[in-house]
């Protein structure tokens, strides 16, 4: 069946995953539209690449959609699990790197402590993040950004930034504890 | 080491992707054989993943949307025709071609007769899909502009015009903004930027660090609403030229400021 049913844009993702299965058109669309915004933000911070954004945001959709029995959303958010997949895709692809994409779904199980199904809790949360972030020293937000946006692990930091890697590695676990304490305050 | 890692921040570290060598090694061979610990990494994982927030809003091109539709329409379509290839096949034996013998005639004309149909019905439903897209466009778009007529007749909004640095590209840019609402507008017009930069319009607050309030081509504006934290003591907004695509935090020179007062 590939209907477009008139897909309620309040449904649940775990009601657009089900409709998706049932291989409706319109589930997916309602999913595109809650999330590629999000996506595509992610995206073109890593790469810096409208092009190649924009093909990744594509491919990430469509694996959904082809593989959404997979997808079990009591085990997992799925914002969380798309945002997982486009930032290791982007990372993958700004490192020349090719990603052993068939394990994702299956794999990579993600638990995000907020429902971000509609767009105001997305707001707050956007608003929670940058507080938390600001609350970070330059050094250490700059770090965790070359973590997260460019993928570097600890001793590429420090060869990046020129300091030690004690300190780097103390600066970001010093980062993630702070971030940990302040998103989830 | 095969045991439970011992610091729980070695979850976001692995999540975060510094860790390297042992210390990787040692999450990745102890977690699929324990299911505290998965669960642990989950959680982790979507913390972390919390950060995507933080990159500068950019919007995809609808065309993404489009060629996304056309590909999954043309998916379905590609494994309902291998289906129908395969049903011949399922007949065989003596009965099975006499039957084919009679009833070919009429699945022919039903087959014509379905075919028509589904033309029909999926014409119908591409033309429901864009409907909803328009509509779905349409409530975005009434949001927005009742989020700027609330910002524009609200007493609390203050108007902030930026004024061109030396020696900058020129510009006029004004930005309205309100802290209680968390809200801000801004319309005018930037010189077109160079080959590979962007403009950035910022929010400076008067305690901590500069915070994106969007990224602006070149040329007329087309004015748009951004929220920014409530009750943000903003000392001014300013525009810088960036890297295209924008930056998390201010790296190059200042074209437009304008304090608020």
């Amino acid at each position: 069946m590939s209907g477009q049913t008139g897909t309620d844009l309040r449904a649940s993702d775990a009601a657009l995953i089900q409709k998706i299965v049932q291989r409706d058109e319109s589930a997916l669309a309602a999913l595109y539209d809650r999330y590629a915004s999000l996506l595509s933000s992610l995206l073109n911070r890593i790469l810096r690449d409208t092009q190649a954004s924009e093909e990744i945001l594509q491919d990430v959709f469509f694996q959904l959609w082809m593989n959404a029995a997979q997808f079990d959303p009591a085990r997992g958010s799925l914002p969380g699990w798309l945002t997982v997949i486009a930032r290791n895709r982007a990372i993958s692809r700004l490192r020349r790197h090719t990603p052993s994409a068939g394990e994702e779904l299956r794999e990579t199980t993600v638990i995000v402590p907020v429902n971000l199904e509609n767009a105001i809790t997305q707001q707050q949360l956007l608003g929670r993040v940058m507080g938390a972030l600001g609350n970070l020293s330059t050094e250490q937000r700059a770090a965790i950004e070359l973590a997260y946006f460019e993928g570097l692990t600890h001793s590429e930091i420090a060869s990046r930034t020129g300091d030690p890697l004690g300190t780097v590695k103390t600066r970001i676990r010093t980062a993630v504890e702070s971030l940990k304490r302040n998103l989830l305050s | 080491m095969n045991g439970h890692p011992t610091r729980p921040e070695d979850f976001d570290l692995y999540a975060l992707g510094v860790l390297e060598g042992e210390e990787k090694a040692a999450i990745e061979s102890h977690v699929p054989t324990c299911a505290e610990c998965a669960t642990r990494l989950a959680e982790a994982r979507g913390r972390i993943g919390l950060l995507a927030f933080s990159a500068p809003r950019v919007e995809p091109s609808p065309t993404v949307r489009e060629r996304l539709m056309r590909q999954i329409h043309a998916s379905v379509e590609g494994a309902e025709a291998q289906r129908a290839q395969r049903e011949p096949e399922r007949a065989g034996g003596f009965f099975g071609r006499w039957w084919a013998a009679v009833l070919v005639p009429a699945c022919i004309l039903l087959l014509f007769v379905a075919a028509r149909l589904r033309n029909e019905n999926e014409r119908l439903s591409r033309e429901l899909a864009q409907e909803q897209a328009t509509l779905q466009q349409q409530q975005k778009q009434l949001d927005e502009a009742l989020h700027a007529q609330a910002l524009l007749e609200s007493k609390d909004t203050v108007s902030v015009a930026l004024a061109q640095q030396p020696g900058m590209p020129k510009g006029d840019v004004r930005v309205m903004y309100n802290s209680k609402m968390g809200m801000a507008m801004c319309d005018g017009w930037v010189e077109p930027a160079p080959a590979n930069k962007s403009y950035q319009l910022w929010l400076v607050p008067k305690d901590g660090k500069p915070i994106s309030a969007g990224v602006i081509d070149g040329g007329p504006i087309n004015p748009w609403t951004v929220k920014l934290p409530q009750g943000m003591a903003a000392k001014a907004f300013a525009v810088t030229l960036e890297p295209a695509g924008g930056m998390p935090q201010p790296t190059g020179p200042m074209v437009l400021v304008g304090p608020v007062t």
